[in-house]
């Protein structure tokens, strides 16, 4: 905001006649950065976009040669019955992560704006903790807790009589194991998702707050008509991130199924992985890595778009 | 510290950072003079230390100025290391390879042909038969054959002792004996008296080749599945009764966990390897009272009185095709396949030796499983055989077998067409 007064009170410099001059200095400046997310972003990207259009597999790995085939991995994968399988289970796999991770963020979110100053900290402490697991770790942890012949939860479930539950496999039925899944991914985004929310919150002003309630709006209605309006941006920047994570998630199934998922649990970065260095045919695991970036890209829009918007509005 | 002594210091690091890379890279050839550096990647768990430190000092006795490198790889990600390790420009000069992966790599030309080196091995003639199958791709030796191991039955002797049974000596008296077991323990809901997870292939294996039956068969250059033919069937129907009349295990969970379950009581047999002894009777891991209570026996067949042929699991040991030692690693190579230190391997580490001359070494316990490698079958030597094992395909039908998800004749023909589809795969 500053900048844009400043800018106003400036107002008749503005209309000078532009020098034609080119200014070296401003390229000069971000050369480095450039360079930097050419080297780790967009070199690899080529890559991986040349790779799929190769048949490489363990002979021409150790050639370091491909051969060309255009675009047959993507005819390939795409005539593939099991890969539409994946994506479509990728995608609703996404959406419901990406809502209960919302869901239950902003009503962690909420209940730390109302509790007291000790619990506050406690709750805070709670989802640092959380997020300060690494993943394997925690996912070792879950493992063990669903765990066929040692787990805890199947004990738990038995003891308050919630069913015989002793000697069951959570992964024998896919709906079954992605709930756990499911309960892992979403029990990890809560602490970033939570933490933001929760900062977003803080700066909502308070004298909006009170005036909607003068005005007689119920709880629901301010939360709905002041609050979440205010809070969109970050809505959106939350889910935007959010769905690049769940849709790419992968430690989460690959790990918990020992390393040998089988193919009811295929999403697509295991599809990807499955077929790179499974079945070493790593051009049609780029293509299939490329075909997860597109998708990928659409969401990344939203969230450029929005965040340009956000720093119209900040400057 | 004085910023000038420590950049010295750095760049004299990097110097010998350098000059030590190109050691191993440019070894002078002049016998016992070599300089550099031999890379091996062992297998955790394969070898003892011992034995590993005693063939380093016969190798730098010969030749004082290497260093060997020994670098313990896990087996959990082995397959995504060796393609990247072996192809890349600075291999491991010595590979132990798990004896499905061999062919792969020999086939996409990744390991030394070492045909014309193996009369330079000890006991090559001897070589367990299945290990040297696992070496040989068209007609030619890849890799040296380095230890082997084979199932056969654990059993709690207390547990038969008091339900006043027998070890059994055909599969049906399995099926009984396991059933007397059963009803001696009806209070106790956890109790298997044979606990098998379902996704344990290398078990179920046995029963498929004892009826006759195989995973593929080849003829013409072309494989074909044959899990549903009928020996095989028969076979997988005798042990889904088993399975359902006899194990608690997790119908579609793998046998990671299986010593951890039968030390903690509640098991009478279950089908496993030799050193899985010392796993159920390690003071962390297991149960060390349970030591003089453990007998094994080998897999009955149907036919009684015999046993079942089982799967040969083991290592080969491979030079890479772009290392740069060849001769030096054929040498370490041998130094560890050969008499002295593959004794060591038998009485000290307890494998079985790559070699029917040394089999009589196996004693106590160690002695059956010994007995069962004479009695020994290999999955299909195709350089594919890899992507059957990645895709899951025989855990899979185990699987929807045991659990009813599917039909046994229905379940079998799936697996053996992809079977078919992978191992014809290009």
């Amino acid at each position: 905001m500053g900048a844009a007064i400043a800018a106003r009170n400036q107002g008749p410099a503005l209309h000078r006649p532009r020098r034609r001059r080119f200014n070296h200095l401003p390229y000069a400046l971000i050369t480095p950065a450039s360079l930097a997310i050419f080297g780790i972003l967009a070199f690899p990207l080529g890559m991986l976009v040349y790779l799929s259009l190769q048949h490489y597999g363990l002979r021409e790995l150790f050639l370091h040669q491909g051969t060309w085939v255009g675009l047959d991995n993507f005819r390939t994968i795409l005539a593939d019955p099991l890969f539409q399988q994946v994506v479509v289970r990728s995608l609703v796999f996404t959406v419901a992560n990406v809502a209960l991770t919302l869901i239950l963020s902003t009503l962690i979110a909420l209940l730390m704006l109302k509790v007291s100053r000790p619990i506050r900290t406690i709750l805070m402490g709670g989802l640092v903790f959380v997020w300060a697991t690494p993943v394997i770790v925690a996912i070792d942890i879950w493992q063990w807790m669903f765990d066929y012949e040692f787990g805890v939860i199947n004990y738990l479930l038995t003891q308050i009589h919630a069913g015989n539950f002793i000697h069951h496999n959570w992964f024998d039925n896919p709906f079954q194991g992605f709930i756990v899944i499911t309960v892992v991914v979403v029990w990890g985004a809560i602490p970033f998702v939570t933490i933001t929310l929760f900062a977003a919150l803080l700066q909502v002003p308070d004298d909006v707050l009170e005036a909607a309630e003068i005005d007689g709006a119920k709880p629901w209605q301010t939360f709905w008509n002041v609050t979440v309006p205010i809070l969109k941006p970050i809505f959106l920047i939350v889910i935007s991130l959010s769905t690049i994570w769940d849709f790419q998630v992968f430690n989460q199934v690959y790990v918990m199924l020992n390393q040998r998922p089988s193919s009811d649990y295929f999403v697509i970065a295991v599809y990807s992985y499955r077929e790179s260095f499974g079945i070493t045919q790593y051009g049609l695991g780029a293509a299939i890595a490329v075909v997860m970036v597109l998708i990928l890209i659409v969401v990344t829009f939203f969230y450029v778009r929005q965040t340009l918007q956000t720093a119209e509005i900040g400057a | 510290m004085n910023p000038r002594k420590f950049l010295f210091g750095a760049i004299g690091l990097a110097i010998a950072t350098v000059v030590a890379a190109c050691g191993g890279g440019t070894p002078t050839t002049t016998a016992g003079n070599e300089t550099g550096t031999l890379t091996v990647w062992l297998m955790n768990g394969s070898a003892p230390a011992s034995v590993i430190d005693g063939v380093n000092a016969d190798f730098t006795a010969k030749h004082p100025k290497m260093t060997v490198k020994v670098e313990i790889q896990q087996w959990s990600d082995i397959g995504t290391k060796l393609d990247t390790g072996l192809t890349g420009n600075t291999p491991p000069d010595v590979v132990e390879l798990g004896n499905t992966l061999v062919a792969k790599y020999a086939a996409a030309g990744l390991l030394e042909d070492i045909s014309g080196k193996k009369s330079s091995f000890d006991n090559s003639g001897t070589w367990l038969q299945s290990l040297t199958d696992s070496c040989t791709v068209s007609g030619k030796l890849y890799c040296a054959p380095y230890y082997a191991g084979s199932r056969a039955v654990i059993y709690r002797k207390d547990l038969f002792a008091a339900a006043n049974v027998q070890p059994p000596t055909s599969m049906d008296e399995l099926l009984t004996v396991g059933k007397k077991l059963m009803a001696a323990h009806s209070s106790d809901p956890n109790f298997s008296a044979l606990y098998f997870p379902g996704k344990y292939w290398y078990a179920a294996l046995p029963f498929i080749w004892d009826f006759g039956g195989d995973i593929a068969t080849q003829s013409g250059g072309k494989w074909q599945g044959s899990l549903n033919s009928s020996g095989s069937q028969q076979g997988l129907t005798t042990l889904a009764t088993l399975v359902s009349s006899l194990s608690k295990a997790d119908k579609s969970g793998d046998e990671a966990k299986q010593d951890a379950a039968f030390a903690g009581g509640h098991i009478a047999m279950i089908i496993a390897n030799g050193w899985e002894v010392g796993v159920i009777t390690d003071p962390k891991a297991g149960d060390p009272k349970l030591k003089d209570k453990l007998g094994v026996f080998p897999i009955p067949s149907h036919t009684a009185g015999q046993t079942a042929p089982v799967f040969l699991g083991g290592s080969d040991l491979g030079v890479a095709a772009k290392s740069k030692n060849q001769a030096l690693a054929n040498e370490w190579v041998e130094l560890l396949t050969g008499n002295k230190h593959m004794n060591e391997m038998a009485t000290v580490g307890g494998v079985i030796p790559n070699t029917t001359s040394m089999l009589n070494l196996g004693t106590g316990l160690n002695a059956i499983f010994y007995a069962a490698a004479k009695n020994s079958r290999f999955v299909p030597n195709s350089q594919n055989w890899a992507s059957v094992e990645n895709a899951n395909v025989i855990p899979d039908m185990l699987v929807s077998i045991f659990t009813g998800k599917a039909q046994l004749p229905a379940a079998t023909t799936s697996a053996s067409d992809k079977i078919t589809t992978l191992l014809n795969g290009s």
